[in-house]
């Protein structure tokens, strides 16, 4: 194995700080509304949502751990790989997953405008109210968790698949 | 177009227990509103803002401090050093997708808070985050919350 011998990374970061130790109520009402929010969704396009939303967010340690839970699911590597540049690869995905990954992008990235009625009506087109409903929560909820990635400075590359699903 | 004014049960008391929880940690009614409401302010969240405007005038938080909120890093001594180590960390966890939270941010708001503090106050950026996002994708409009 030279290559292994010969490549040398370059060293890992530190986190900023151990948030979860610090708040322990707050990451057990983060865990409710985890919980609360996935009801009634695919955890397939799930996996689609977290990893665009944590994209947009460039939250490694949330691409680490749902890049890992999507190929732990069945998901295909190239779906995985397009969704950077899903609006140039539609063949990729289904319709109602791509109304989902058009939500993503609108509700996470508020401070360029509001969530355009052409992207909600979309949305509405594919999933029911209860399910829509549910999709938002669960948008909302990603961007939560990358909130707490990125500021803490969480390092990726130590999770294990399934080990928070 | 209407839109849902939907929002799971279960959902919405695990938001409000993310809230609150946030706000015990941090220990500080009047500081969390200006936060609230600077997230509200950046994020175009209408319903909060009318909701926490009012919360924070109940709380006693000044005039001059609100009318001057959306431009506090001008506002000279209106807002002390550790209320301006607030309002920038929230602004830098609010717009992430214009790139990391700097290290100065953060080290700013880690002079002025310990860490616990600082975790709860992180918590409670990302909690009105939360509401921003339920509320502007519904656009469930201002006026809904009675003091």
């Amino acid at each position: 194995m030279t290559t292994e011998e010969t490549v040398r990374y370059a060293p890992e970061h530190t986190p900023r700080l151990a948030w979860a130790q610090h708040a322990p109520e707050v990451y057990k009402a983060m865990l409710r509304l985890d919980t609360a929010a996935r009801q009634g969704l695919d955890p397939r396009l799930l996996e689609l949502v977290k990893i665009r939303a944590s994209q947009l967010n460039h939250c490694a340690f949330c691409l680490d751990m749902h890049s890992k839970d999507a190929l732990a699911a069945g998901e295909s590597v190239e779906r995985i790989l397009q969704l950077g540049a899903w609006e140039e690869s539609k063949h990729f995905y289904t319709e109602k997953e791509l109304a989902a990954l058009e939500l993503t992008e609108a509700v996470t990235v508020l401070t360029d405008g509001f969530v355009p009625d052409e992207v909600y009506g979309r949305a509405a087109k594919h999933f029911e109210e209860a399910e829509l409903s549910q999709l938002i929560a669960a948008i909302t909820v990603i961007n939560a968790w990358n909130r707490f990635g990125v500021t803490c400075r969480m390092v990726p590359g130590h999770y294990e698949a399934g080990k928070h699903r | 177009m209407s839109r849902t004014d939907r929002l799971d049960r279960e959902v919405g008391r695990a938001l409000s227990a993310l809230s609150a929880a946030a706000k015990k940690g941090l220990g500080d009614p009047a500081l969390a509103e200006l936060v609230v409401i600077r997230a509200s302010q950046v994020n175009h969240c209408a319903f909060c803002l009318d909701m926490h405007l009012a919360i924070a005038r109940e709380h006693g938080v000044g005039e001059r401090q609100l009318d001057l909120l959306a431009a506090w890093e001008e506002a000279g001594d209106v807002f002390d050093e550790r209320e301006r180590a607030a309002l920038a960390l929230t602004e830098a966890v609010t717009v992430l997708t214009d790139g990391f939270v700097p290290d100065a941010v953060y080290a700013d708001a880690a002079k002025h808070f310990d860490e616990v503090r600082l975790a709860h106050l992180l918590a409670l950026i990302v909690a009105v985050n939360n509401w921003n996002r339920v509320m502007v994708s519904r656009r469930i409009p201002p006026g809904g919350h009675t003091p």
